[in-house]
Protein backbone atom coordinates (compact mmCIF):
# COMPACT_ATOMS: atom_id res chain seq x y z
CA UNK A 1 0.00 0.00 0.00
CA UNK A 2 1.37 3.37 -1.02
CA UNK A 3 -0.91 5.86 0.67
CA UNK A 4 -3.52 5.09 3.29
CA UNK A 5 -5.94 7.63 4.72
CA UNK A 6 -7.82 6.67 7.84
CA UNK A 7 -10.62 8.82 9.13
CA UNK A 8 -8.98 12.02 7.89
CA UNK A 9 -10.56 15.24 9.07
CA UNK A 10 -9.07 18.48 7.85
CA UNK A 11 -9.85 22.00 6.78
CA UNK A 12 -8.64 25.56 6.90
CA UNK A 13 -9.68 26.59 10.40
CA UNK A 14 -7.52 27.04 13.48
CA UNK A 15 -7.64 23.30 14.14
CA UNK A 16 -8.31 20.53 11.61
CA UNK A 17 -11.70 19.76 13.14
CA UNK A 18 -12.78 23.40 13.23
CA UNK A 19 -15.22 23.71 10.34
CA UNK A 20 -13.60 20.85 8.38
CA UNK A 21 -13.73 20.44 4.62
CA UNK A 22 -12.86 16.73 4.73
CA UNK A 23 -15.11 14.91 7.15
CA UNK A 24 -13.66 11.47 7.73
CA UNK A 25 -11.92 10.24 4.60
CA UNK A 26 -10.87 6.60 4.29
CA UNK A 27 -8.86 5.80 1.21
CA UNK A 28 -6.20 3.42 -0.03
CA UNK A 29 -3.95 4.27 -2.96
CA UNK A 30 -2.11 1.40 -4.62
CA UNK A 31 1.10 1.64 -6.54
CA UNK A 32 1.04 2.04 -10.30
CA UNK A 33 -2.61 2.88 -10.67
CA UNK A 34 -4.21 6.14 -11.65
CA UNK A 35 -6.92 7.57 -9.48
CA UNK A 36 -9.32 10.28 -10.50
CA UNK A 37 -11.21 12.23 -7.89
CA UNK A 38 -14.57 13.51 -9.07
CA UNK A 39 -17.29 15.55 -7.49
CA UNK A 40 -19.12 18.85 -7.56
CA UNK A 41 -17.41 22.16 -6.78
CA UNK A 42 -16.51 22.60 -3.14
CA UNK A 43 -16.76 18.93 -2.20
CA UNK A 44 -13.15 18.80 -1.00
CA UNK A 45 -11.27 17.36 -3.98
CA UNK A 46 -8.40 19.81 -3.89
CA UNK A 47 -8.30 19.73 -0.09
CA UNK A 48 -7.86 15.96 -0.23
CA UNK A 49 -4.89 16.39 -2.59
CA UNK A 50 -3.36 18.97 -0.25
CA UNK A 51 -3.82 16.72 2.76
CA UNK A 52 -2.19 13.79 0.98
CA UNK A 53 0.72 16.04 -0.04
CA UNK A 54 1.22 17.09 3.57
CA UNK A 55 0.29 20.70 3.05
CA UNK A 56 -2.48 20.85 5.62
CA UNK A 57 -2.59 19.78 9.24
CA UNK A 58 -5.04 16.92 9.66
CA UNK A 59 -6.70 14.70 12.22
CA UNK A 60 -6.69 10.95 11.74
CA UNK A 61 -3.92 9.24 9.86
CA UNK A 62 -2.34 9.60 6.44
CA UNK A 63 0.55 7.24 5.85
CA UNK A 64 2.98 7.34 2.99
CA UNK A 65 4.61 3.93 2.85
CA UNK A 66 4.84 3.22 6.56
CA UNK A 67 5.36 6.80 7.72
CA UNK A 68 2.91 9.36 8.94
CA UNK A 69 2.82 12.28 6.47
CA UNK A 70 2.69 14.94 9.20
CA UNK A 71 5.96 13.58 10.65
CA UNK A 72 7.85 13.78 7.37
CA UNK A 73 10.05 16.67 6.38
CA UNK A 74 9.05 18.79 3.39
CA UNK A 75 11.92 17.40 1.32
CA UNK A 76 11.05 13.81 2.17
CA UNK A 77 7.50 14.33 0.95
CA UNK A 78 8.70 16.17 -2.14
CA UNK A 79 10.89 13.23 -3.10
CA UNK A 80 7.79 10.96 -3.15
CA UNK A 81 4.95 13.24 -4.23
CA UNK A 82 5.04 16.02 -6.81
CA UNK A 83 1.95 18.15 -7.06
CA UNK A 84 0.74 20.25 -9.93
CA UNK A 85 -1.37 23.01 -8.42
CA UNK A 86 -3.89 25.09 -10.25
CA UNK A 87 -2.24 28.03 -11.98
CA UNK A 88 -2.00 31.09 -9.83
CA UNK A 89 -0.85 34.56 -10.73
CA UNK A 90 2.90 34.67 -11.33
CA UNK A 91 4.46 38.11 -11.11
CA UNK A 92 8.07 37.33 -11.84
CA UNK A 93 9.33 36.09 -15.13
CA UNK A 94 11.73 33.25 -15.81
CA UNK A 95 12.50 31.40 -19.00
CA UNK A 96 10.70 28.09 -19.45
CA UNK A 97 13.95 26.21 -18.92
CA UNK A 98 14.80 28.08 -15.72
CA UNK A 99 11.32 27.46 -14.36
CA UNK A 100 11.39 23.73 -15.11
CA UNK A 101 14.87 23.50 -13.57
CA UNK A 102 13.39 24.60 -10.23
CA UNK A 103 11.73 21.17 -10.09
CA UNK A 104 15.21 19.75 -9.51
CA UNK A 105 15.59 21.72 -6.26
CA UNK A 106 15.65 18.58 -4.14
CA UNK A 107 18.51 16.96 -5.92
CA UNK A 108 21.05 19.75 -5.86
CA UNK A 109 23.97 18.46 -3.87
CA UNK A 110 26.21 21.49 -4.11
CA UNK A 111 25.09 24.25 -1.83
CA UNK A 112 24.92 26.98 -4.43
CA UNK A 113 22.52 24.79 -6.37
CA UNK A 114 24.29 24.68 -9.70
CA UNK A 115 22.45 22.08 -11.82
CA UNK A 116 24.34 18.88 -12.62
CA UNK A 117 24.55 17.22 -16.02
CA UNK A 118 21.83 14.78 -15.00
CA UNK A 119 19.56 17.67 -13.92
CA UNK A 120 20.01 19.26 -17.34
CA UNK A 121 19.24 16.01 -19.13
CA UNK A 122 16.09 15.38 -17.14
CA UNK A 123 14.90 18.93 -17.59
CA UNK A 124 15.40 18.93 -21.34
CA UNK A 125 13.65 15.56 -21.54
CA UNK A 126 10.66 16.85 -19.59
CA UNK A 127 10.55 19.99 -21.71
CA UNK A 128 10.61 17.95 -24.88
CA UNK A 129 7.94 15.50 -23.72
CA UNK A 130 5.60 18.37 -22.99
CA UNK A 131 6.14 19.89 -26.42
CA UNK A 132 7.94 22.96 -25.14
CA UNK A 133 11.25 22.50 -26.90
CA UNK A 134 10.83 25.54 -29.16
CA UNK A 135 9.67 27.61 -26.22
CA UNK A 136 12.42 26.78 -23.78
CA UNK A 137 14.03 30.23 -23.89
CA UNK A 138 10.75 32.11 -23.82
CA UNK A 139 9.78 34.16 -20.78
CA UNK A 140 6.95 32.42 -18.96
CA UNK A 141 5.08 35.72 -18.71
CA UNK A 142 4.55 35.50 -22.47
CA UNK A 143 3.12 31.96 -22.44
CA UNK A 144 -0.52 31.19 -23.08
CA UNK A 145 -2.55 29.44 -20.40
CA UNK A 146 -2.09 26.07 -22.06
CA UNK A 147 1.64 26.52 -22.51
CA UNK A 148 1.92 27.61 -18.90
CA UNK A 149 0.07 24.49 -17.79
CA UNK A 150 2.46 22.31 -19.79
CA UNK A 151 5.44 24.15 -18.35
CA UNK A 152 4.16 23.47 -14.83
CA UNK A 153 3.56 19.83 -15.73
CA UNK A 154 7.12 19.58 -17.03
CA UNK A 155 8.38 20.98 -13.74
CA UNK A 156 6.26 18.52 -11.78
CA UNK A 157 7.69 15.65 -13.82
CA UNK A 158 11.23 16.93 -13.41
CA UNK A 159 10.87 16.13 -9.72
CA UNK A 160 10.98 12.43 -10.75
CA UNK A 161 8.71 11.24 -7.97
CA UNK A 162 6.88 7.88 -7.90
CA UNK A 163 3.59 9.64 -7.16
CA UNK A 164 2.24 12.55 -9.13
CA UNK A 165 -0.73 14.57 -7.94
CA UNK A 166 -2.53 16.75 -10.45
CA UNK A 167 -5.10 19.39 -9.61
CA UNK A 168 -7.23 20.00 -12.70
CA UNK A 169 -4.42 19.40 -15.21
CA UNK A 170 -6.60 19.96 -18.27
CA UNK A 171 -7.69 23.42 -17.16
CA UNK A 172 -6.70 26.16 -19.59
CA UNK A 173 -5.97 23.65 -22.33
CA UNK A 174 -7.72 23.77 -25.68
CA UNK A 175 -9.07 20.54 -27.13
CA UNK A 176 -5.96 19.58 -29.04
CA UNK A 177 -3.65 19.87 -26.06
CA UNK A 178 -6.21 18.35 -23.78
CA UNK A 179 -6.35 15.26 -26.00
CA UNK A 180 -2.58 15.25 -26.24
CA UNK A 181 -2.16 15.58 -22.52
CA UNK A 182 -4.63 12.80 -21.86
CA UNK A 183 -2.90 10.34 -24.14
CA UNK A 184 0.47 11.54 -22.96
CA UNK A 185 -0.43 10.95 -19.31
CA UNK A 186 -1.74 7.48 -20.16
CA UNK A 187 1.39 6.53 -22.04
CA UNK A 188 3.69 8.02 -19.48
CA UNK A 189 1.99 6.19 -16.67
CA UNK A 190 2.06 2.89 -18.54
CA UNK A 191 5.78 3.14 -19.26
CA UNK A 192 6.98 4.42 -15.96
CA UNK A 193 4.64 2.71 -13.50
CA UNK A 194 3.93 5.99 -11.76
CA UNK A 195 1.02 6.41 -9.44
CA UNK A 196 -1.26 9.19 -10.48
CA UNK A 197 -3.83 10.98 -8.35
CA UNK A 198 -5.78 13.63 -10.20
CA UNK A 199 -8.74 15.90 -9.66
CA UNK A 200 -10.94 16.61 -12.64
CA UNK A 201 -14.06 18.60 -13.04
CA UNK A 202 -14.38 17.23 -16.54
CA UNK A 203 -15.67 13.64 -16.33
CA UNK A 204 -14.59 12.85 -19.89
CA UNK A 205 -10.94 13.70 -19.20
CA UNK A 206 -11.09 11.60 -16.07
CA UNK A 207 -12.47 8.59 -17.95
CA UNK A 208 -9.63 8.88 -20.45
CA UNK A 209 -6.92 8.77 -17.81
CA UNK A 210 -8.20 6.98 -14.73
CA UNK A 211 -8.24 3.33 -13.63
CA UNK A 212 -10.03 4.01 -10.40
CA UNK A 213 -12.59 6.70 -9.67
CA UNK A 214 -13.25 8.28 -6.33
CA UNK A 215 -16.49 10.20 -6.01
CA UNK A 216 -16.79 12.82 -3.33
CA UNK A 217 -19.68 14.74 -1.92
CA UNK A 218 -19.64 17.24 0.93
CA UNK A 219 -16.25 16.23 2.24
CA UNK A 220 -16.81 12.51 2.16
CA UNK A 221 -16.09 9.73 -0.26
CA UNK A 222 -19.42 8.35 -1.42
CA UNK A 223 -18.22 5.81 -3.91
CA UNK A 224 -15.10 4.17 -5.30
CA UNK A 225 -15.35 2.51 -8.68
CA UNK A 226 -13.12 0.88 -11.22
CA UNK A 227 -13.49 2.01 -14.82
CA UNK A 228 -15.42 -1.10 -15.88
CA UNK A 229 -17.87 -0.45 -13.15
CA UNK A 230 -18.50 3.28 -13.55
CA UNK A 231 -21.46 4.92 -11.85
CA UNK A 232 -24.79 4.83 -13.63
CA UNK A 233 -26.90 7.87 -14.38
CA UNK A 234 -28.83 7.92 -11.13
CA UNK A 235 -25.72 7.72 -9.01
CA UNK A 236 -24.05 10.50 -10.97
CA UNK A 237 -27.13 12.62 -10.55
CA UNK A 238 -26.88 12.10 -6.82
CA UNK A 239 -23.31 13.34 -6.78
CA UNK A 240 -23.47 16.24 -9.20
CA UNK A 241 -27.04 17.30 -8.46
CA UNK A 242 -27.96 17.16 -12.13
CA UNK A 243 -28.66 14.60 -14.82
CA UNK A 244 -25.12 14.20 -16.10
CA UNK A 245 -25.89 11.48 -18.61
CA UNK A 246 -28.69 13.45 -20.22
CA UNK A 247 -26.41 16.45 -20.53
CA UNK A 248 -23.65 14.41 -22.21
CA UNK A 249 -26.14 12.82 -24.57
CA UNK A 250 -27.50 16.22 -25.53
CA UNK A 251 -23.99 17.35 -26.38
CA UNK A 252 -23.39 14.23 -28.49
CA UNK A 253 -26.60 14.76 -30.41
CA UNK A 254 -25.14 17.85 -32.02
CA UNK A 255 -22.26 15.89 -33.58
CA UNK A 256 -24.40 13.27 -35.28
CA UNK B 1 18.67 35.49 -22.92
CA UNK B 2 22.02 34.19 -24.01
CA UNK B 3 24.74 33.71 -21.47
CA UNK B 4 27.17 36.06 -23.19
CA UNK B 5 24.68 38.86 -23.29
CA UNK B 6 24.05 38.34 -19.60
CA UNK B 7 27.76 38.47 -18.80
CA UNK B 8 28.20 41.61 -20.90
CA UNK B 9 25.39 43.26 -19.00
CA UNK B 10 26.85 42.29 -15.64
CA UNK B 11 30.21 43.68 -16.70
CA UNK B 12 28.51 46.88 -17.85
CA UNK B 13 26.84 47.32 -14.45
CA UNK B 14 30.17 46.84 -12.67
CA UNK B 15 31.81 49.49 -14.83
CA UNK B 16 28.90 51.86 -14.18
CA UNK B 17 29.26 51.23 -10.46
CA UNK B 18 32.94 52.17 -10.39
CA UNK B 19 32.49 55.24 -12.60
CA UNK B 20 29.49 56.48 -10.63
CA UNK B 21 31.28 56.13 -7.33
CA UNK B 22 34.22 58.09 -8.71
CA UNK B 23 31.86 60.77 -9.98
CA UNK B 24 30.13 61.00 -6.60
CA UNK B 25 33.46 61.37 -4.84
CA UNK B 26 34.67 64.10 -7.20
CA UNK B 27 31.49 66.15 -7.41
CA UNK B 28 30.41 68.48 -4.65
CA UNK B 29 30.77 72.02 -3.40
CA UNK B 30 34.50 71.65 -4.03
CA UNK B 31 34.92 70.04 -7.42
CA UNK B 32 37.89 67.70 -7.71
CA UNK B 33 39.40 66.20 -10.82
CA UNK B 34 39.71 62.46 -11.30
CA UNK B 35 43.49 62.86 -11.15
CA UNK B 36 43.34 64.58 -7.80
CA UNK B 37 41.02 61.92 -6.49
CA UNK B 38 43.36 59.14 -7.60
CA UNK B 39 46.31 60.97 -6.07
CA UNK B 40 44.64 61.53 -2.72
CA UNK B 41 43.38 57.96 -2.51
CA UNK B 42 46.77 56.50 -3.30
CA UNK B 43 48.33 58.92 -0.79
CA UNK B 44 45.96 57.71 1.91
CA UNK B 45 46.05 54.04 1.06
CA UNK B 46 49.65 53.50 -0.04
CA UNK B 47 51.42 56.50 1.43
CA UNK B 48 52.40 57.83 -2.01
CA UNK B 49 53.79 61.39 -2.00
CA UNK B 50 51.36 64.17 -2.88
CA UNK B 51 52.37 66.42 -5.75
CA UNK B 52 52.48 70.17 -5.11
CA UNK B 53 49.21 70.71 -6.95
CA UNK B 54 47.22 68.82 -4.37
CA UNK B 55 45.66 71.02 -1.79
CA UNK B 56 45.89 69.79 1.81
CA UNK B 57 42.35 70.84 2.58
CA UNK B 58 41.15 68.85 -0.41
CA UNK B 59 42.68 65.76 1.18
CA UNK B 60 40.54 66.21 4.22
CA UNK B 61 37.41 67.08 2.22
CA UNK B 62 37.77 64.02 0.09
CA UNK B 63 38.96 61.50 2.63
CA UNK B 64 37.19 62.59 5.81
CA UNK B 65 33.94 64.00 4.48
CA UNK B 66 33.05 62.95 1.01
CA UNK B 67 34.23 59.38 0.74
CA UNK B 68 32.56 58.17 3.94
CA UNK B 69 29.39 59.87 2.80
CA UNK B 70 29.46 58.30 -0.66
CA UNK B 71 30.21 54.83 0.68
CA UNK B 72 27.57 55.14 3.36
CA UNK B 73 25.02 55.99 0.70
CA UNK B 74 26.29 53.13 -1.44
CA UNK B 75 25.97 50.48 1.25
CA UNK B 76 22.64 51.80 2.51
CA UNK B 77 21.27 51.67 -1.03
CA UNK B 78 22.70 48.19 -1.50
CA UNK B 79 21.14 46.94 1.73
CA UNK B 80 17.77 48.48 0.97
CA UNK B 81 17.47 47.12 -2.54
CA UNK B 82 18.69 43.67 -1.46
CA UNK B 83 15.99 43.54 1.15
CA UNK B 84 13.45 44.84 -1.34
CA UNK B 85 14.33 42.06 -3.78
CA UNK B 86 13.90 39.46 -1.05
CA UNK B 87 10.63 40.85 0.28
CA UNK B 88 9.11 40.97 -3.18
CA UNK B 89 10.01 37.37 -3.90
CA UNK B 90 9.07 35.97 -0.50
CA UNK B 91 5.76 37.79 -0.29
CA UNK B 92 5.19 37.13 -3.99
CA UNK B 93 4.20 40.71 -4.43
CA UNK B 94 6.08 43.21 -6.59
CA UNK B 95 4.89 46.06 -4.38
CA UNK B 96 6.15 44.65 -1.10
CA UNK B 97 9.14 46.00 0.79
CA UNK B 98 10.50 45.91 4.31
CA UNK B 99 8.52 49.05 4.91
CA UNK B 100 5.39 47.00 4.27
CA UNK B 101 6.44 44.82 7.18
CA UNK B 102 6.64 47.76 9.56
CA UNK B 103 10.40 48.33 9.74
CA UNK B 104 10.21 52.05 9.04
CA UNK B 105 7.34 52.71 11.39
CA UNK B 106 9.06 50.80 14.19
CA UNK B 107 12.39 52.50 13.56
CA UNK B 108 10.74 55.94 13.61
CA UNK B 109 9.10 55.21 16.90
CA UNK B 110 12.36 53.97 18.39
CA UNK B 111 14.19 57.06 17.19
CA UNK B 112 11.38 59.30 18.43
CA UNK B 113 11.57 57.85 21.91
CA UNK B 114 15.31 58.47 22.03
CA UNK B 115 14.97 62.03 20.71
CA UNK B 116 12.07 62.97 22.96
CA UNK B 117 13.56 61.59 26.14
CA UNK B 118 16.62 63.70 25.38
CA UNK B 119 18.95 60.72 25.43
CA UNK B 120 20.05 61.57 21.90
CA UNK B 121 21.78 64.72 23.15
CA UNK B 122 24.36 62.89 25.25
CA UNK B 123 27.54 61.33 23.90
CA UNK B 124 25.89 58.04 24.53
CA UNK B 125 23.12 59.17 22.15
CA UNK B 126 25.48 59.18 19.19
CA UNK B 127 25.08 55.45 18.97
CA UNK B 128 21.82 55.22 20.85
CA UNK B 129 19.77 56.81 18.09
CA UNK B 130 20.72 54.33 15.36
CA UNK B 131 20.60 51.44 17.82
CA UNK B 132 17.08 52.36 18.96
CA UNK B 133 15.92 52.73 15.36
CA UNK B 134 17.43 49.40 14.45
CA UNK B 135 16.08 47.58 17.48
CA UNK B 136 12.58 49.00 17.28
CA UNK B 137 12.39 48.32 13.54
CA UNK B 138 13.36 44.68 13.99
CA UNK B 139 11.07 44.30 16.99
CA UNK B 140 8.12 45.46 14.92
CA UNK B 141 8.84 42.94 12.17
CA UNK B 142 9.30 40.24 14.76
CA UNK B 143 5.89 41.05 16.26
CA UNK B 144 4.31 41.07 12.80
CA UNK B 145 5.73 37.62 12.01
CA UNK B 146 4.89 36.22 15.43
CA UNK B 147 1.29 37.38 15.30
CA UNK B 148 0.84 36.25 11.71
CA UNK B 149 2.22 32.82 12.59
CA UNK B 150 -0.03 32.59 15.61
CA UNK B 151 -3.20 33.47 13.74
CA UNK B 152 -2.41 31.75 10.46
CA UNK B 153 -0.57 28.48 10.89
CA UNK B 154 0.81 28.52 7.36
CA UNK B 155 1.79 32.18 7.48
CA UNK B 156 0.23 33.10 4.17
CA UNK B 157 1.59 36.16 2.40
CA UNK B 158 -1.64 38.06 2.65
CA UNK B 159 -1.71 37.55 6.40
CA UNK B 160 1.85 38.86 6.67
CA UNK B 161 1.18 41.91 4.52
CA UNK B 162 -2.04 42.65 6.37
CA UNK B 163 -0.36 42.40 9.76
CA UNK B 164 2.57 44.48 8.53
CA UNK B 165 0.26 47.26 7.48
CA UNK B 166 -1.90 47.08 10.58
CA UNK B 167 1.15 47.22 12.83
CA UNK B 168 2.62 50.10 10.84
CA UNK B 169 -0.57 52.09 11.25
CA UNK B 170 -0.70 51.30 14.94
CA UNK B 171 2.92 52.29 15.52
CA UNK B 172 2.46 55.43 13.43
CA UNK B 173 -0.47 56.40 15.61
CA UNK B 174 1.72 56.07 18.71
CA UNK B 175 4.32 58.20 16.97
CA UNK B 176 1.74 60.90 16.20
CA UNK B 177 0.62 60.98 19.81
CA UNK B 178 4.20 61.17 21.04
CA UNK B 179 5.09 64.01 18.73
CA UNK B 180 2.02 66.10 19.53
CA UNK B 181 2.85 65.73 23.20
CA UNK B 182 6.34 67.11 22.71
CA UNK B 183 6.15 69.44 19.76
CA UNK B 184 9.59 70.96 20.43
CA UNK B 185 11.23 67.79 19.11
CA UNK B 186 9.10 67.43 16.01
CA UNK B 187 11.56 69.29 13.78
CA UNK B 188 14.42 66.97 14.65
CA UNK B 189 12.27 63.89 14.28
CA UNK B 190 11.08 64.92 10.84
CA UNK B 191 14.67 65.57 9.77
CA UNK B 192 15.65 62.11 10.97
CA UNK B 193 12.76 60.51 9.13
CA UNK B 194 13.56 62.25 5.86
CA UNK B 195 16.95 60.65 5.83
CA UNK B 196 20.37 62.07 5.12
CA UNK B 197 23.96 60.97 4.69
CA UNK B 198 25.56 64.19 5.86
CA UNK B 199 28.16 63.99 8.60
CA UNK B 200 28.83 60.29 8.14
CA UNK B 201 32.25 58.98 9.11
CA UNK B 202 34.26 55.90 8.30
CA UNK B 203 32.94 54.14 11.39
CA UNK B 204 29.44 54.32 9.89
CA UNK B 205 30.74 53.00 6.60
CA UNK B 206 32.37 50.09 8.37
CA UNK B 207 29.21 49.18 10.29
CA UNK B 208 26.98 49.42 7.23
CA UNK B 209 29.45 47.58 5.03
CA UNK B 210 29.71 44.68 7.45
CA UNK B 211 25.91 44.43 7.83
CA UNK B 212 25.30 44.61 4.08
CA UNK B 213 27.96 42.07 3.20
CA UNK B 214 26.83 39.62 5.88
CA UNK B 215 23.21 39.97 4.76
CA UNK B 216 24.11 39.62 1.10
CA UNK B 217 26.31 36.62 1.78
CA UNK B 218 23.58 34.83 3.70
CA UNK B 219 20.95 35.61 1.09
CA UNK B 220 22.88 34.20 -1.83
CA UNK B 221 22.51 30.74 -0.30
CA UNK B 222 18.76 31.11 -0.63
CA UNK B 223 18.68 32.09 -4.27
CA UNK B 224 16.83 28.98 -5.40
CA UNK B 225 14.30 29.13 -2.60
CA UNK B 226 13.61 32.73 -3.61
CA UNK B 227 13.09 31.66 -7.23
CA UNK B 228 10.72 28.91 -6.16
CA UNK B 229 8.75 31.10 -3.77
CA UNK B 230 7.82 33.51 -6.55
CA UNK B 231 5.62 30.74 -7.95
CA UNK B 232 3.45 30.66 -4.88
CA UNK B 233 3.35 28.83 -1.60
CA UNK B 234 1.71 25.59 -2.64
CA UNK B 235 4.03 24.95 -5.60
CA UNK B 236 7.00 25.84 -3.40
CA UNK B 237 5.96 23.30 -0.76
CA UNK B 238 5.42 20.68 -3.44
CA UNK B 239 8.91 21.27 -4.82
CA UNK B 240 10.26 20.66 -1.32
CA UNK B 241 10.82 24.08 0.23
CA UNK B 242 10.03 24.20 3.93
CA UNK B 243 8.16 27.40 3.34
CA UNK B 244 7.40 28.57 6.83
CA UNK B 245 10.94 28.18 8.08
CA UNK B 246 12.62 29.65 5.01
CA UNK B 247 10.16 32.51 4.92
CA UNK B 248 10.89 33.44 8.51
CA UNK B 249 14.64 33.29 7.93
CA UNK B 250 14.49 35.35 4.75
CA UNK B 251 12.19 37.97 6.27
CA UNK B 252 14.54 38.22 9.24
CA UNK B 253 17.61 38.76 7.05
CA UNK B 254 15.82 41.28 4.85
CA UNK B 255 14.56 43.20 7.87
CA UNK B 256 18.04 43.18 9.35
CA UNK B 257 19.35 44.77 6.15
CA UNK B 258 16.63 47.42 6.08
CA UNK B 259 17.11 48.05 9.78
CA UNK B 260 20.83 48.62 9.28
CA UNK B 261 20.23 51.06 6.42
CA UNK B 262 17.43 52.91 8.17
CA UNK B 263 19.24 53.35 11.43
CA UNK B 264 22.19 55.14 9.82
CA UNK B 265 20.40 57.09 7.15
CA UNK B 266 16.79 57.53 8.20
CA UNK B 267 13.88 56.41 6.13
CA UNK B 268 14.62 56.62 2.44
CA UNK B 269 11.92 55.15 0.32
CA UNK B 270 11.72 54.00 -3.23
CA UNK B 271 15.12 52.37 -3.65
CA UNK B 272 13.95 49.04 -2.25
CA UNK B 273 10.87 49.09 -4.42
CA UNK B 274 12.32 50.23 -7.73
CA UNK B 275 15.83 48.90 -8.04
CA UNK B 276 14.96 45.18 -7.86
CA UNK B 277 12.21 45.72 -10.40
CA UNK B 278 14.61 47.42 -12.78
CA UNK B 279 17.16 44.67 -12.26
CA UNK B 280 14.56 42.00 -13.05
CA UNK B 281 13.65 43.84 -16.25
CA UNK B 282 17.27 43.85 -17.35
CA UNK B 283 18.49 40.47 -16.12
CA UNK B 284 15.40 38.30 -15.73
CA UNK B 285 14.20 37.04 -12.36
CA UNK B 286 16.84 34.49 -11.36
CA UNK B 287 17.91 35.52 -7.91
CA UNK B 288 21.46 34.29 -8.31
CA UNK B 289 21.83 37.34 -10.57
CA UNK B 290 19.10 39.58 -9.17
CA UNK B 291 20.62 39.69 -5.68
CA UNK B 292 24.16 40.85 -6.52
CA UNK B 293 22.96 43.17 -9.26
CA UNK B 294 20.34 44.75 -6.98
CA UNK B 295 23.08 45.32 -4.49
CA UNK B 296 25.33 47.13 -6.98
CA UNK B 297 22.60 49.08 -8.72
CA UNK B 298 20.88 50.01 -5.48
CA UNK B 299 24.16 51.31 -4.10
CA UNK B 300 24.90 53.32 -7.22
CA UNK B 301 21.40 54.71 -7.31
CA UNK B 302 21.60 55.87 -3.71
CA UNK B 303 25.10 57.34 -4.09
CA UNK B 304 23.99 59.31 -7.15
CA UNK B 305 20.79 60.46 -5.44
CA UNK B 306 22.84 61.64 -2.49
CA UNK B 307 25.22 63.48 -4.83
CA UNK B 308 22.28 65.26 -6.44
CA UNK B 309 20.80 66.09 -3.05
CA UNK B 310 23.96 67.86 -1.92
CA UNK B 311 24.95 69.56 -5.19
CA UNK B 312 21.84 70.64 -7.02
CA UNK B 313 20.91 73.46 -4.64
CA UNK B 314 24.31 73.81 -2.94
CA UNK B 315 25.08 74.91 -0.33
CA UNK B 316 21.58 73.84 0.72
CA UNK B 317 20.79 70.18 0.83
CA UNK B 318 17.51 68.69 -0.22
CA UNK B 319 16.37 65.45 1.45
CA UNK B 320 17.80 62.43 -0.33
CA UNK B 321 14.46 60.63 -0.08
CA UNK B 322 12.89 63.30 -2.27
CA UNK B 323 15.67 62.83 -4.81
CA UNK B 324 15.34 59.04 -4.92
CA UNK B 325 11.66 59.40 -5.69
CA UNK B 326 12.13 62.19 -8.22
CA UNK B 327 14.82 60.37 -10.18
CA UNK B 328 13.37 56.96 -9.53
CA UNK B 329 9.83 57.46 -10.71
CA UNK B 330 10.62 58.48 -14.30
CA UNK B 331 13.38 55.88 -14.60
CA UNK B 332 11.04 53.25 -13.28
CA UNK B 333 8.22 54.20 -15.65
CA UNK B 334 10.56 54.30 -18.60
CA UNK B 335 12.12 50.92 -17.90
CA UNK B 336 8.83 49.35 -17.05
CA UNK B 337 7.14 50.30 -20.29
CA UNK B 338 10.20 49.85 -22.46
CA UNK B 339 10.86 46.36 -21.19
CA UNK B 340 7.35 45.11 -21.71
CA UNK B 341 6.96 42.42 -24.30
Amino acid sequence: MLIRCENVVCGYGRTPSDNPVLKGINLEIEEGKSYCILGANGCGKTTLLRAISGMLPYQGSITLGDKQVSKLKRKEIASCIAMLSQISQIYFSYTVEEAVMLGRYLYADNFLGIPSKRDREIVSECIEKNGLKELKDRQISSLSGGQMQRMLLARTMAQMTPIIVLDEPTNHLDLKYRAELESFLKEWKKDSGHTLIAVFHDINSAIEIGDEFIFMKEGQIVSERAKENFLDGDELQEIYGMDVKLYMKKQLLFWK
Amino acid sequence: MSKNKQIRRIFFIIVITVLSLALCICAGSVLLSAGEMAEIISYKLFGKQLSDAANVSNVSILWDIRMPRVFCAFFAGAALSLSGAVMQAVLQNPLASSYTMGVSAGASLGAAIVIITGAAGSIFGYFLLPAAGFGAGLLTVFLVIAFAAKIDRNMHNNTLILFGMVFSLFVNAMLTILSTMSSEHVQRLIMWQMGSFSGKRWVHVAALCVCTLIGGFLLIFFHRELDIMTFGEEPAMSIGVDIKRKKTMLLAIASFLTGAAVCFSGIIGFVDLTVPQIVRKIFGSKHSVVLPMSMLLGGVFMALADMVSRTIMAPREIPVGAVTAMIGVPVFVWIYFKGRD
